[in-house]
């Protein structure tokens, strides 16, 4: 199967129901083939803006192109954007072939084609044995694929994927993750999928936009998004972050001076993008935190902060410490290995932030 | 079949379903045309009912008619009758109910079979039928009487004028409110009832001070459905013999004064009223008390088994209400055998031939029932399913009233129907011919339709609402327009509603009796209902008319076995499928 | 598609629906019951090919309403039922057209001293019935219930809450019934003997099958009744008798052609078959019982064996029936006989048996003083709320006739009919309460 590799491109897209507005000046585009995320919490207009793409949403302002062309007034029926839903949406009065082979149906091809065609797409989601079973015979993950299969056969110019991994329990969203991926790449359907789990985003997409109360916040890489949020919600939302309010009292030359509200001061040095004196919010990731004891030797490349450890977590790979510095609370990830022994509640313990490593943000 | 009286449910609003302008125009024509039919065949004549008994002569509005009515002793004692009778009706089916339905959800025990059903029999035989049968048994020189006088001594009226009616309504509408009382107390959490037993209370008191108000709306909405239903029927009273109540006094005076008797349509006014009153009543009594309180995870109320006298009292009481719902029946059935029967408490001897007579000189009959129950039906799940589609997949402005106007046909009797139209349609023919509409059948198997669209109504919308949104969404994104998505997704989905809609409104159809006296002009239209009515006015026709009734019965039954079995097997795959 | 389907079926079955009744066929109104319609209707239509015969079911008082409401053009062919003064209302208000040559000519002209046709032309005579008692011989037996002879044996107190008998609003045959005994006993004496025999009643019925049906089982002991109920019941094999009382009178049941009915020749073929020979032949069906306006001499050995002799009853009748009068006052006697005894059958049932009571004690032991209360009772209980002078009142019976329409009208006839209805019961209790005081006295 070899498909057309199409753009999307939205432009001032805006939506309200009645005096509620859900998406708010949007603009994204997207490249053809590429594999890209919608993230955000619910309420923030994701879904919204992959149904609006599908056609079962209306924008009130903005355009909606697709391969440069306008498709705001095209019904959804004519869109050929394939869509897989949340609840698979299969459905139960027909066979998984039927279920599969329904869009063929409509577009009166050939009953030569369609099987050609059907038997293809089975392959290719692995489930050729199942042509005759009945969805409420099959597995969450099995259904799933049946849904995938019923929307690629009719080779649709974008694929959409509506949370596909939400309702599978978690080894499956692993595997699952990986052969969505892997079919995308098989395909190379430009693929647009929403999702409220960014560790979902940040492994399978190639990029991706994250969405807060209707508003875009950033578009990026994973990467880009991890390493350098423009906002607070973003630093939030994707990966953990320690956001402590401060000013920055004094900037020279290599290095500035921050105050940090109920932490104390810290000498950092001066990136191209750290802003001037004023008031701020420094952010750093818990894994760029080194955790010692309180009267050990330390580097100079870190900035360091005395604290208590107040909690701590084991994860496997890595151990999770809550340090109470001051008034703020700090997470630090300590990597961990055989026989490291985790710092007691209640330890006087010191942290070293990679400086390098610690952005600037907007309060 | 479902006796439950349901609000009409709020839509949910489907996520900003707008898709396109040109689609609108599809709906609205839609909805055009049942607006229309529900116009013309519901609300303008039963407007036309309500305005002419407030009109004289002149056209002037009056309230002359109303003082004539009130001023009239007959007609004051008809109306204070009518009540008694609906509101005694009331209180003798909750006797034989309460009791039924607390051994049903307390107990555990092998009745539970048998009070099932009686939760069906009854209704499954049209009162009017049974009344004739019932006399036979119940009546003065009947069965019973003729067995306690020789044993006893005495005898009991219990068939005599409105004590009869009473009697004949109770058994025969008790179900209506064990139904719902049943279904009510199922969903009671269990733990509503154990912290009243962690407090002290159990037994009776127990029952009444938790477990039957709990339940009150469910037992409400039963109550007010027999209410209404005992004080719009007709045929029971016409059977019987028993003029001086509102029902046959409207149907007398309509066809021995005319179509212009002003009192007939202000008795027809006085029932929509009490009818609506008491529908209105119930929800409101019903609305902010959904006490259908049972959470994820909780169980019903506790149950426990029967001690010794406990079963006895039980199985007694089981018993009796059998023998006596099972009166009619049995009567009915004798009486289709029976060559001679007279005052005597079996017949003296049997015979088929009644068999005989009705499957050669009332063939048409059963024909007739045959099609105008199908159109009537047929034409009920069509409007149901548009109005259902309107409601939840559309956003027209005010859809709701839709349901709303259909639903009022769940208050007007059928003799008002019937009125109505004869009022409207008088003078009106058939176009291009000149055979008067209110001539042909047209208008009885309209009658039908109209009169049970608001239960197919109800299956077609909970059909509907089991159909999620997303199943028509992946129809549409995978390139299924319209129309091809309610063919291909939605009316598959929803055939067990459908057709469980089609057969609760055909069976019903079968054994109406008020709008079909007065809208059937010719024997040669007539259905089974009229024809039973018919043969049983004559010395040699009781036999035919109860084997007819027989034969009735028995499509009823097997209507109603047919609509259990479809409900259940089409509820597996959609349930299965909803993971 | 289903709906697509479904309106196309649906119209196409009115279409045709609709051209099925026209020419060809013949619309009849009438109150007979179905197994005389059913025979006559598949014998005529095995003679007549073609002709179809529309049977429309209504009692007699709704027939009329039913034509008169129809426009000309669309009412029925045919109107056939028994009692003559609903033909008399009808022809008075020109519904009805006549048809001289369906008459057969071997008919007698007169019944007893009583015309077989309607002297104008416009409804002829096409079979005929008398009036007499129907008694359950179980019943009777069991209740130790004598056998009647005639109406005036009713009124005795071993026959209370045995009877059982019609409304003549409700019952072309019972106002004939009831005319019958007015008309043979006098106004006012024939109301005191109908509403003693109402007072023993059990029930008055719907219609007049009621009564038959009744009696057939075992409701009720003794029933009024037009004689081919009797006679069927008694062929059918119920257990039970008739007999024809002194004061009865013969009457034809009437056929007519309606004026401005669909198909007037066709009707007419109809009405000829009914009045020949092999249509009166079909009266002797035992399911039909009825009695033929031809001579039973004239048929032979069709004749089955002690079937009544219509002429010969009429002869030794007392009653020679006028139907100008009764049509005349026919509202009146309706709407009096309805609102004093049907409406008020309870009140009049305990009078009745209060002053039975009274009686049953003033015969063991005679009392004056209580004979004279019982005296009172009586008359309170069964005077006639309207006077012999005023039912001769032409200004009267006009009021009656109005246009019911009217609210005036309406209003006027409302009050007089609810005056009466409180004035009946109020002398029913009167009455009740005197009887009660007779019998206190009788120690």
């Amino acid at each position: 199967m070899h498909l057309n590799k199409v753009s999307l491109e939205a432009r001032h897209i805006s939506l309200s129901y009645g005096k509620t507005e859900v998406l708010k000046d949007v603009n994204i585009r997207i490249e053809p083939g590429e594999f890209f995320a919608l993230l955000g919490p619910s309420g923030s207009g994701k879904s919204t803006l992959l149904r609006l793409i599908a056609g079962f949403n209306q924008h009130q302002r903005g355009e909606l192109l697709i391969d440069g062309k306008d498709i705001t007034g095209t019904p959804p029926h004519l869109r050929n954007v394939g869509m897989v839903f949340q609840n698979y949406a299969l459905w139960p009065h027909m066979t998984v072939w039927n279920n599969v082979a329904f869009g063929l149906v409509e577009r009166r091809e050939s009953k030569a084609d369609i099987k050609r065609k059907v038997g293809a797409a089975l392959e290719l989601v692995g489930l050729s044995q199942f042509g005759e079973r009945r969805p409420g015979q099959l597995s969450g993950g099995q259904q799933q694929r049946v849904a995938l299969a019923r929307t690629v056969v009719i080779e649709p110019k974008l694929l959409l994927l509506d949370e596909p991994l939400s309702n599978l329990d978690k080894n499956l969203r692993v595997q699952m993750r990986e052969e969505i991926k892997n079919l995308q790449r098989t395909l190379g359907l430009t693929t647009i999928f929403v999702t409220h789990d960014q560790e979902e985003a940040m492994t399978t997409a190639d990029r991706m936009a994250v969405l807060d109360h209707g508003i875009l916040q950033q578009v990026g890489s994973a990467a880009a998004l991890f390493d350098f949020p423009v906002n607070r919600f973003v630093a939030g939302f994707v990966g953990t972050a320690n956001l402590i309010d401060g000013t920055i009292t004094h900037v020279n030359g290599e290095t500035i001076i921050f105050r940090g509200e109920g932490v104390g001061e810290l000498v950092l040095p001066r990136n191209s993008d750290t802003p001037g004196a004023g008031k701020t919010t420094m952010a750093f990731r818990p894994h760029t935190v080194s955790i010692r004891v309180r009267d050990e030797h330390v580097e100079a490349s870190r900035a360091w902060l005395d604290g208590r450890v107040e909690s701590s977590e084991f994860l496997g790979e890595s151990s999770r410490y809550r340090v109470r510095v001051g008034d703020a609370m700090i997470v630090a990830n300590q990597p961990h290995y055989a026989g490291l022994a985790l710092f007691p509640p209640g330890s006087e313990v010191r942290l070293g932030i990679e400086s390098t490593l610690v952005r600037f943000l907007n309060r | 079949m479902s006796a439950v009286l349901t609000e009409p449910v709020t839509p949910q609003a489907p996520i900003n379903r707008s898709a396109g302008p040109g689609i609108a125009w599809g709906h609205w024509s839609l909805a055009g045309i049942v607006l229309a039919f529900l116009a013309i065949f519901l609300l303008v004549p039963v407007g036309l009912v309500i305005y002419t008994a407030f009109v004289n002569e002149t056209g002037a509005l009056t309230l002359g008619h109303f003082s004539n009515f009130f001023n009239q002793t007959l007609m004051r004692e008809s109306f204070v009758n009518s009540l008694m009778v609906a509101l005694s009706s009331v209180f003798f089916a909750s006797i034989i109910a309460i009791p039924l339905a607390y051994l049903t959800v307390r107990f555990e025990f092998r009745g539970a079979l048998l009070i099932q059903t009686l939760g069906v029999l009854p209704l499954i035989m049209p009162p009017f039928v049974g009344a004739v049968a019932l006399q036979l048994i119940f009546g003065r020189s009947g069965s019973v009487n003729l067995l306690l006088n020789d044993w006893f001594g005495f005898t009991i009226p219990i068939m005599d004028g409105l004590v009869g009616v009473t009697f004949v309504e109770s058994i025969h509408y008790f179900p209506f409110i064990l139904l719902n009382l049943v279904a009510a107390m199922r969903n009671i959490d269990g733990a509503m009832e154990e912290s009243a037993m962690n407090l002290g209370a159990k037994g009776w008191r127990l029952f009444w001070r938790i477990i039957f108000p709990l339940s009150l709306p469910g037992y409400l909405a039963g109550a007010a459905l027999v209410f209404v239903k005992v004080f719009d029927d007709l045929g029971t009273p016409l059977v019987m013999g028993v003029t001086n109540m509102l029902a046959p006094q409207a149907y007398l005076r309509i066809t021995s004064v005319g179509i212009e008797d002003p009192l007939g349509y202000v008795i027809s006014v006085i029932m929509i009223v009490f009818s609506i009153l008491a529908l209105w009543m119930a929800a409101r009594v019903m609305k902010g008390k959904d006490y259908s309180t049972l959470q994820k995870g909780g169980g019903s109320l506790q149950r426990r088994k029967l001690g010794g006298w406990e079963s006895v009292l039980a199985y007694g009481w089981i018993v009796f209400i059998l023998l006596v719902t099972l009166a009619p029946h049995i009567g009915i059935l004798l009486m289709s055998f029976s060559k001679v029967w007279s005052y005597s408490v079996l017949p003296d001897s049997f015979t088929i031939e009644h068999y005989g007579t009705v499957f050669t000189d009332s063939k048409l009959m059963i024909y007739n029932t045959l099609k105008y129950c199908t159109m009537a039906a047929g034409l009920d799940i069509v409007l149901g399913t548009t109005i259902a589609y309107l409601i939840y997949r559309t956003q027209l402005p005010a859809r709701q009233w839709l349901d709303y106007m259909a639903s009022i046909a769940l208050a007007i009797p059928g003799l008002v129907l019937a009125i109505g139209y004869l009022r409207m349609f008088k003078g009106v023919n058939v176009p291009f011919t000149d055979t008067p509409m209110v001539a042909t059948w047209f208008l009885i198997m309209i009658a039908y339709a109209v009169r049970r669209l608001p239960y197919a109504l109800r299956s077609c919308m909970a059909a509907l609402q089991q159909v999620h949104i997303s199943l028509e969404e992946a129809a549409s994104s995978l390139g299924a327009g319209k129309v091809s998505t309610v063919r291909r997704i939605m009316v598959p989905l929803m055939l067990g509603g459908i057709l469980a809609g089609f057969v609760t409104s055909f069976i019903t159809a079968a054994v109406e009796l008020s709008a079909t006296i007065l809208l059937t002009s010719s024997q040669s239209q007539a259905p089974m209902s009229y024809g039973i009515y018919l043969y049983m006015q004559s010395i040699a026709g009781r036999g035919p008319g109860a084997a007819l009734g027989v034969i009735a019965v028995a499509v009823v039954a097997l209507g109603t076995y047919m609509s259990h079995r479809v409900i259940e097997n089409a509820r597996a795959p959609v349930r299965a499928a909803h993971e | 598609m289903l709906r697509t389907h479904a309106v196309r079926g649906l119209t196409l079955s009115l279409i045709s629906a609709f051209f099925a009744a026209h020419a060809g066929t013949v619309a009849v109104v009438t109150s007979f019951p179905k197994e005389l319609t059913e025979i006559y209707k598949k014998a005529f239509e095995s003679r007549n090919p073609g002709i179809k015969i529309e049977i429309l079911n209504k009692n007699t008082t709704a027939s009329i309403a039913y034509i008169k409401e129809l426009p000309v053009g669309q009412r029925p062919d045919v109107m056939w039922a028994s009692a003559p003064d609903a033909f008399e209302v009808l022809a008075r208000d020109k519904l009805l057209q006549p048809a001289p040559e369906v008459k057969n000519p071997q008919a007698p002209a007169k019944v007893g001293s009583y015309p077989l046709n309607d002297p104008e032309g416009m409804y002829y005579g096409q079979a005929l019935a008398g009036y007499g008692l129907m008694w359950n011989t179980r019943y009777m037996q069991a209740n130790k219930v004598p056998a009647p002879k005639e109406w005036a044996d009713l009124v005795k107190g071993e026959y209370f809450g045995h009877v059982a008998m019609s409304s003549p609003s409700r019952s072309g045959t019972t106002h004939l019934t009831v005319e019958t005994i007015l008309q043979g006993e006098g106004w006012e004496k024939g109301w005191a003997q109908m509403l003693q025999i109402s007072g023993n009643c059990a029930a008055i019925t719907d219609r007049s099958f009621g009564v038959p049906d009744g009696v057939n089982n075992g409701q009720y002991g003794v029933g009024l009744v037009i004689d081919f109920f009797g006679l069927a019941s008694k062929y059918s094999g119920f257990p039970v008798e008739f007999h024809y009382p002194s004061v009865t009178a013969v009457v034809p049941a009437n056929i007519a052609l309606v004026a401005g009915g669909k198909n007037a020749d066709e009707a007419k073929k109809f009405i000829t078959f009914t009045m020949s020979r092999e249509g009166q032949e079909l009266l002797f069906d035992p399911k039909i019982s009825r009695l033929p306006i031809l001579p039973n001499a004239s048929f032979g050995a069709k004749v089955p064996a002690n079937y009544p002799d219509a002429h010969e009853i009429a002869k030794r009748a007392k009653v020679s029936f006028n139907s100008t009068l009764s049509s005349d006052r026919y509202q009146v006697v309706v709407s009096l006989f309805d609102q004093m005894i049907t409406f008020r059958l309870k009140d009049l049932q305990a009078a009745t048996g209060a002053i039975h009571e009274a009686e049953r004690k003033l015969k063991a032991k005679p009392n004056v003083q209580a004979a004279e209360l019982l005296k009172q009772a009586r008359s309170f209980a069964y005077s006639p709320l309207v006077s012999e002078s005023m039912i001769k009142d032409e200004k009267f019976l006009e009021l009656f006739r109005q246009n019911k329409k009217e609210v005036a009208v309406a209003k006027q006839l409302t009050g007089l009919e609810d005056l009466w209805n409180t004035k009946a019961k109020a002398n029913y209790e009167k009455a009740a309460d005197l009887a009660k005081q007779a019998s206190a006295l009788i120690k």
